[in-house]
Order: C-alpha cells, then structure tokens, then sequence
C-alpha cells in the first residue's frame, strides 16, 4: 500500500519507479524508526503509517533531486507485457491523472489516492484521514466531480 | 422591513435527496471496482484516467522494491 502511495503521488523518473520506491523504503525505516515512540491513541495504525509516508512525499517533492538513473540489465527473454504503443498511451493519461490530481485540494487528491490507488475501502481511508466512511463517500463523490470536470475543461481548450 | 430568504441546498439544485444519495452511492461502487483491480468500462473521463493511473503503479512489479540501502 505505501509503495503505492507513493508512485501514485511521485510518478515515475526516467520511466522508472526508482525515486518513488526508494521514497517508500524510506517510510518503513522511519516507521520502524518511529515505533519506540507509538503510542496508540485510539486511531488505527495505518493513519500514524500514511502520515509519514505524505511527510516523506512532500521531501521528496520539494527536494526534486532528479539524479541519473541506473538502466537496469535488457531482458533476456520474450516479454509478456504490454507493447510500446500501449505502454506510452498508459503512461501519458497516468501523467495526465497525476497532473489533475495535483490541481485538486490535498484531502480530495489524498482520498483518491489512498481510495483507489492504495486500495483502501471507505472506512480504512476515513480512520486515515480522520473522517467517517459517510464522510469519506461524499467527499469521494466530489473528489471526483472535481476531477470529471478538469478534465473535461482540458479536453475543451 | 425586508427580510431574506434562505436558500436551501434543494433550491439550488435539481438533485432530490435521493437522487444525490444514489449518485453517491454508485460513486462509492466504481471507486471499489478500481481499488478491486476489476475493470471499469464507460465513457467516464475521470474513471479512466485513474484506471490508467493505477494500471501504470502496478505495471512495475512490487516486489522488485528493494529492501537494501542504495550505496
């Protein structure tokens, strides 16, 4: 779930996850760090472990160090996956997802991510967040308004 | 004396109660879909820029995430 989190919200750098799953690395140490000074509080875990993975991305963001990246070994086989063409297409509307995701308020961007991306249910995300699963699922409804009609204004210009 | 009326969330839209409910409630069931991995058909900008959004995350395997510091 946090390498999730955080190639949804780190995207990839030279058509790689690298940055994002090193972000992720980051998070467990510093959660497992963190863990001598838990104290639970009555919230469930997953909102002591989502807070530090936003805090992680927000470094990451803000440092924006893009270094080289190491080109992994070409495969030496027949490759099962998807073609080039299709590759690209994924990639550009992933972009262009991340890129509204951006435009939109953080607890709407955060709920998305971590509703669809994270695969969280309604409940899980609201103990996240804070919120309870009713709230979650309005909010949910115009997170996605929200982005139904960016895109759809991108589409016009 | 003037005095002014409050406009109610039923004044300002066409939605009834239910209508909003419902809507919400199917939103609620796409967004499971996706998080599910299951596949989500229709015309829906917004669904399918996130449906692209997850299938890119999973594209690269999980696993392959190292659990060795890089030097």
């Amino acid at each position: 779930m946090v390498v999730r989190y955080c190639r949804a919200r780190l995207g990839r750098v030279s058509g790689q996850y690298h940055i994002a799953d090193d972000v992720a690395q980051e998070v467990c140490i510093a959660v497992l760090s963190a863990l001598p000074r838990y104290r639970d509080m009555g919230r469930p875990f997953a909102s002591f472990v989502f807070g530090i993975a936003s805090h992680k991305v927000a470094d990451a963001l803000r440092s924006s160090v893009r270094s080289a990246v190491p080109t992994q070994d070409l495969p030496d086989g027949p490759d099962e996956g998807p073609g080039p063409e299709e590759t690209v297409v994924r990639y550009i509307e992933a972009q262009h997802a991340r890129d509204l995701l951006a435009r939109l308020p953080d607890t709407q961007r955060e709920l998305l991510i971590l509703r669809v991306v994270s695969g969280l249910s309604a409940e899980e995300t609201g103990n996240v967040l804070g919120m309870s699963p009713g709230a979650v699922r309005v909010a949910q409804h115009r997170a996605l308004a929200r982005l139904r009609q960016l895109a759809e204004l991108e589409s016009i210009a | 004396m003037t005095t002014k009326r409050r406009r109610t969330a039923r004044h300002l839209g066409s939605y009834g109660d239910a209508d909003v409910e419902g809507e919400v409630l199917r939103t609620d069931a796409l967004l499971d879909a996706l998080a599910r991995r299951e596949p989500v058909g229709g015309a829906d900008a917004a669904i399918r820029l996130l449906g692209a959004l997850v299938a890119d995350v999973d594209s690269q395997r999980l696993s392959s995430v190292s659990i060795t510091p890089s030097t």
